[in-house]
Formats: structure tokens, sequence, C-alpha cells
């Protein structure tokens, strides 16, 4: 038998790490807790029905060069096809590695940095660098060891960047690749950013995107960070966002999931200080083979805090999905209000979903409302909607269309969400027309 | 003139019940009739079945409008054929916005019908002169279909459909219940705007007062399944008069 890619990851130890020799003690920290916390596996609670053994059979590389000039033009048709916008600022990441010549972003007196994850990775007071507990979060213990270039971006107190910035993720066609990917997001007190991020394929393939994304909110801060992934029907995708809100700050989180075999989704959010919220919700569809579970943590530490939670699915034929979402309220966070709902239609016999709502609470004086619903299509309103002469597969799509759409309301700016609604809706129409 | 609707010895059973067994009507065309009858007498489930529910079982007899076979085509081909229902409890639909609901509704009959299908800018001219007519606010169009409405809205967004699909055959299920005098005016004239000698319309009914607006050329009463009685709009007065319990009885003896 032959060792996994992963396993002589793990034997070679921090010989086999790249990036500069500041940055070693860090991703060999990390290697190592991954040592010690192993690979998860459907043993664990929290990957009960996520079964990632596909990945640690196959051989990967987990640090790709950077991309080459057929790869930088395959990267740029794709952006073009899948009309990601060129005119407002944007950051492009080909397999982990910014391509300066495909950004548009120039920070110039923004008051926004763009640095390298490197310099995050090795600056002296790195408290939080490489800190997620491997045992909570082994895939990004592996990306801390691994990740390439990455984006640390930092914007500064007060500063309020207009115009949504556009960081795009390039997974390149080159074979059986497993970019580990970094971005860090660094808000100061009272900043304001819109972060869209496009996650695409510039050809589809077997490969495997790990991506980490670490935000820290300074008080008064507010984000916005709609993920759309449109992966081919043949890449693996990981991901992990963890935020951090002190006082008053406040996130939407959105994560769009329309491509890719087989997603995984978690997100980490602590409400540290009174008066944080964070809205957080997600639409997932899968079918055809395809399996999205998201999995979510809202950590209410603090008195005040409020945080509203919504995911959607809607599956097709073969395809499966997860939802798990835990909220705990800490002993002594009082005044907390917490809503959280997942709804899901299932559109064939052959389709499933796993969904778990969890709520700890450990404090009195608190608001919680959480649900979750699985069902077809509403025969009351296909009847309404025929009896107007609308065609029965009209009026599915329509209403699929509706129940799916109604998440996306939460996109604020009608400049981001119009071009997802049609992404959406395209992809929608493709499930619904599979024989179910 | 001739007959637009025919139904012909109806039987009908939901969840194994028979709720209507042996229904006759003849509508003829450009005529109004009104079906009334007491609670539990079918008279809901003669609506819903002329408009394609699926979980009523139809085990004998035929529906004809003009000579077509009704009961062999599904509710979207039924109302491409010129059959509209109001529904007596017209539901919400969250996330479907009404001007999307009407456009798709509109064009998919037109399309049906051979026409070409009507742009947006046709559409507002065509909605807006019906909405006025039925008292609906403007900002009606972007809201979802019936969400958020009061019961008197939701009744007159139905005859606005049904001024918008201009049907041949009207069927209105208790449009005129829970409505205050008032709202009970303004659907008796969208109602009354589509009487046509090409159109017929079978008001569904509880009470007397919606016929001293909408006047019907027929009055039937449905009781125990099947129509025990049919006159003119006499019918009527004479049953909000004498309530239903004489006729209950002539057909105990019957």
């Amino acid at each position: 038998m032959t060792a996994t890619t992963l396993e002589r990851a793990l034997a070679a130890g921090r010989d086999s790490l790249p990036g500069s020799p500041a940055s070693r003690p860090s991703r060999a920290a990390a290697l190592a807790e991954l040592g010690t916390a192993g690979l998860p596996t459907t043993s664990r609670e929290n990957w009960r029905y996520t079964d990632l053994k596909p990945l640690w059979e196959a051989e990967f590389e987990l640090a790709p060069r950077a991309p080459d000039a057929a790869s930088i033009r395959a990267a740029a048709q794709a952006l073009a096809a899948q009309g990601v916008p060129a005119d407002g600022p944007r950051l492009v990441l080909v397999d982990g590695h910014v391509v300066p010549e495909l950004g548009t972003f120039d920070p110039g007196a923004t008051g926004v940095e763009v640095r390298d994850v490197e310099a995050y990775w090795a600056r002296a007071d790195a408290k939080s660098a490489g800190r997620i507990a491997a045992a909570d979060h082994p895939l990004a213990a592996l990306n801390t060891a691994y990740a390439q270039s990455g984006v640390w971006l930092r914007v500064a107190d007060d500063v309020r960047l207009a115009e949504p910035l556009r960081l795009v993720l390039v997974a390149s066609g080159a074979a059986k690749l497993a970019p580990q990917v970094r971005v860090v997001v660094e808000l100061g007190r009272g900043a304001e950013l819109t972060i869209v991020q496009h996650v695409v394929d510039a050809v589809d393939s077997d490969g495997w995107l790990n991506v980490v994304t670490e935000v820290e909110q300074a008080a008064g801060s507010r984000l916005a960070l709609y993920r759309v992934q449109e992966h081919g029907r043949r890449r693996v995708h990981t991901s992990l966002l963890t935020v951090g809100l002190a006082a008053r700050a406040s996130a939407a989180l959105g994560f769009i999931d329309l491509g890719g075999r087989l997603v995984r989704n978690d997100v980490d959010v602590k409400l540290r200080e009174p008066g944080a919220a964070v809205e957080l919700f997600g639409l997932l569809l899968a079918a055809e083979g395809q399996h999205v579970d998201d999995h979510t943590r809202i950590d209410h530490l603090a008195p005040d805090t409020r945080s509203d939670e919504a995911f959607r699915g809607v599956i097709g034929r073969r395809g499966r999905g997860v939802f798990n979402g835990k909220v705990v309220v800490h002993p002594g966070a009082r005044g907390i209000d917490a809503r959280q709902s997942n709804d899901n239609l299932l559109l064939s016999d052959q389709a499933e979903i796993d969904t778990k709502p969890e709520l700890e609470i450990y404090s009195d004086d608190v608001k919680c409302a959480h649900g979750s619903t699985v069902g077809e299509l509403d025969a009351e309103h296909l009847f309404y909607l025929r009896s107007r002469g609308v065609a029965e597969a009209q009026a599915r799509e329509i209403l699929t269309t509706a129940f799916a759409t109604a998440v996306l309301e939460r996109i604020a700016p009608p400049g981001v969400r119009a071009p997802i609604a049609v992404k959406v809706a395209t992809r929608l129409r493709a499930i619904s027309e599979l024989p179910q | 003139m001739s007959t637009m609707l025919k139904i012909e010895n109806l039987h009908v059973r939901v969840a194994a019940r028979e709720i209507l067994n042996g229904v006759d009507l003849e509508i003829p065309s450009g005529e109004v009739h009104a079906i009334m009858g007491p609670n539990g007498s079918g008279k809901s489930t003669l609506a819903q079945v002329l408009a394609g529910r699926e979980d009523y079982e139809v085990t004998s007899g035929r529906i004809l409008l003009d000579g077509q076979d009704l009961l062999a085509l599904p509710p979207e081909e039924r109302a491409r054929a010129g059959v509209f229902l109001a529904f007596q409890y017209p539901i919400e639909i969250p996330g479907v916005n009404n001007a999307y609901l009407l456009k798709a509704a509109l064009n998919a009959q037109k399309t049906a019908r051979g026409e070409q299908p009507i742009d947006a800018f046709e559409f507002m001219k065509l909605i807006k002169t019906k909405m006025e007519l039925m008292q609906i606010p403007k900002d009606f169009l972007n809201r979802s279909v019936n969400q958020g409405f009061s019961g008197g809205e939701k009744k007159r967004n139905e005859v606005l459909q049904m001024l918008l699909l201009a049907p041949r055959l009207a069927v209105l299920d208790e449009t005129d219940s829970g409505l205050d005098v008032d709202a009970l005016k303004i659907v008796a004239a969208g109602v009354n705007s589509l009487r046509s000698p090409a159109r017929s319309m079978l008001l569904v009914t509880h009470y007397e007062r919606l016929l001293e607006l909408i006047v019907p050329d027929r009055v039937h009463v449905l009781a125990g399944g099947r129509i025990r009685r049919s006159g003119g709009p006499e019918l009527a007065r004479e049953l909000d008069a004498r309530g239903y319990d004489w006729v209950q009885a002539e057909a105990a003896r019957s």
C-alpha cells in the first residue's frame, strides 16, 4: 500500500512545507497539531454525513506552483464566461496565488491595505495566525500549513469602501491540484466593507480547493461577505469561515452553492462583545451526485447580541444536502435574540437532506426561535397557478424559484443580488428539468 | 342560444364520501346562473371539479364546455379552454409577485390560442384600468400573490385576474363571503362588466344579497349532492325568506 498525499505530508513534517522561513513556525505548529488531531472521518459527529475518505486516498499537490501564462489566460476567460464584473475593484487568485494582472483593485489611498498572507503568518503579534484548533477544524490546520500567497486585507478605522470588492478564487484545470487558499480580513473600528467571493473553475477537473477565511471585526464595523460557489461538477470544495465580532460590529454572511461535487462549508461566528450582530444565510442547490454540507456555529459570548440565520436547500434527483446549525448562548449572555431556520425542498424521490438545528442555552433572558422543514412543493400553490393556465412544469419552476430566491433577498446591494438570482434561476431550471 | 356548459349526471367522491350524486346542469351562452344551497351541499365541490382539482374523484357523468370533454383535461388546459375559477379561499404564494403571475397566466393562454404573447408595456396598459375598476392600489403588482392581503383584497384580486383573463366560463365560488357592502359593490361591478353574450357565469353563493347586485338568469338549489329546484331570480328571494329546510324536506320526500 502506498502512502497517500496526506500521510506523506504528515510524515515529511516541516521539510515539506512551503513559504518563507519566517512563516515556517506557524505552519509547522499547525501540521503537528493536525498530526495529533487526525483527519476527519465519518465516525466524528461533525463529519457524520460527509465522507472525505476520497480526499485522503487521492494524490494531490497541496502547494501548487504559481500559474503559468496559459493558466492565467484560461482563468481570464472563465471570469468573463461566469460574468465576474471587471469594472469594480477585484482581486484574483488562481490556485491560491494572487495574479496581479487579473486584478483591478488599486488600494492606493483607500485606507485598505492588501498584503501577502505570508506576512500575516510571520507577524510578531500573531495571536490568531494559525490558531484555529485542529481538533475542531482539521482542514484549516492543513490550510495553515500549506497555504500559498493568499490575501491579508486590513481596513483602517472608519474607512468605508463604497463598492463591493470582488475576491475571485479560480481553480485551474491542472490535474490533481489541491490549493490551500487563505484569506484574512481585519476591519478597524467603524470600518465598512462588502466582499463578494466568487469561486469558479477555469476548467472542470478532479481538483480540491480548501479555503479558509478569517475575519476579525473591531467595534462598530460592518461587513457583508457573499460567497458564490460555481465550481464545475467534478471539484471538491471545502471551506471554513471564522468571524469574530467586537462591540456593535455587524456581519451579513451569505453562502450560495451552485456547483461542485462534494462541498463542505464550515462557518464559525463569535459574538464576543455587547451589541454584536450577525445575519447568516445560505442557499444550496444539489442534484446528480452533488453533496453539499453546511455546518454552522454561532457563539453568543456577550449580552445583547443577535443572530439571524436562514439556510435553504433545493435538492433534485440524486442530490444530497446537509445542514447542521448550532447556536450556543453562553452563561451570563443576557438579552439574546437568536433565530434560525432551515427549509428544504426535495424535487425527487431520489433527493436527500439531513437537517439538524442545535440550540444550547446556558443563560436566561433569551429569545430563541428555530425550526427546520423538509417538503415538496405545496399542492395548493401548484393547483392555483395551473388553474390560471400556467403549465405544470412552469408552475413548478415558478414556485421552486420563489422558494430559493426568498433567501437571495438578504443580499442587500441590488447590483450584487440580480446576477446571482439569474445564476440561481438557471441552475434551478436545469435541476427541475431532470427526470424526477 | 347554444349551450356553453353541460353537466350530465355528475357523481363526485372526496375521500370515499360521495358529495355529488347526479348533478345535471346546462348554462346557455351569455347567461349567468347561481347555485345556492345549505352548507355541505356540494356547491364548492362542483366549482372545484369544474376547475380540475385532482383530489376530487369523478365516478360517473360528463362535463362539456362547448361540446369539449372538460374532465379529460388537466387544470391548465381547462383554463386555456376558457374556464376560470375565483377561489373561495385564495391562497398566499410567497415569493411569486402578482405582475409575474398575471403575465405568465395571460401569455400561457394567449400562446395556447395561437396568439402573440404580450410584452411588459402592453401588459401594464391592459392591467391599469382593470386595477382602477377593482380599486386595487398600484404597489399591488410588485407584492407577492395575496400575501398580507385582507380577505376583501384577496377576493378583489380574484376578480381582477378574471377581468384580465376574460374567460369563456367564469365560476365564482362564494366570492361574496366575508365582504362588506362597499367591497361587495366593487366585486359586483367587476363581474357585471364582464357580462357578455359570449360568456357564461356560475355564481356559487350562500346569500341572496350578491344576487341583488349581479342579477342571475337562473337560480338552482343544490342539496344533498343534487339540484333540487331551479327557477328565476325570485327563487333566490324565496330562499332568503324561507331558508333551505323546505327544499331539503321536499328532496327527502321525492
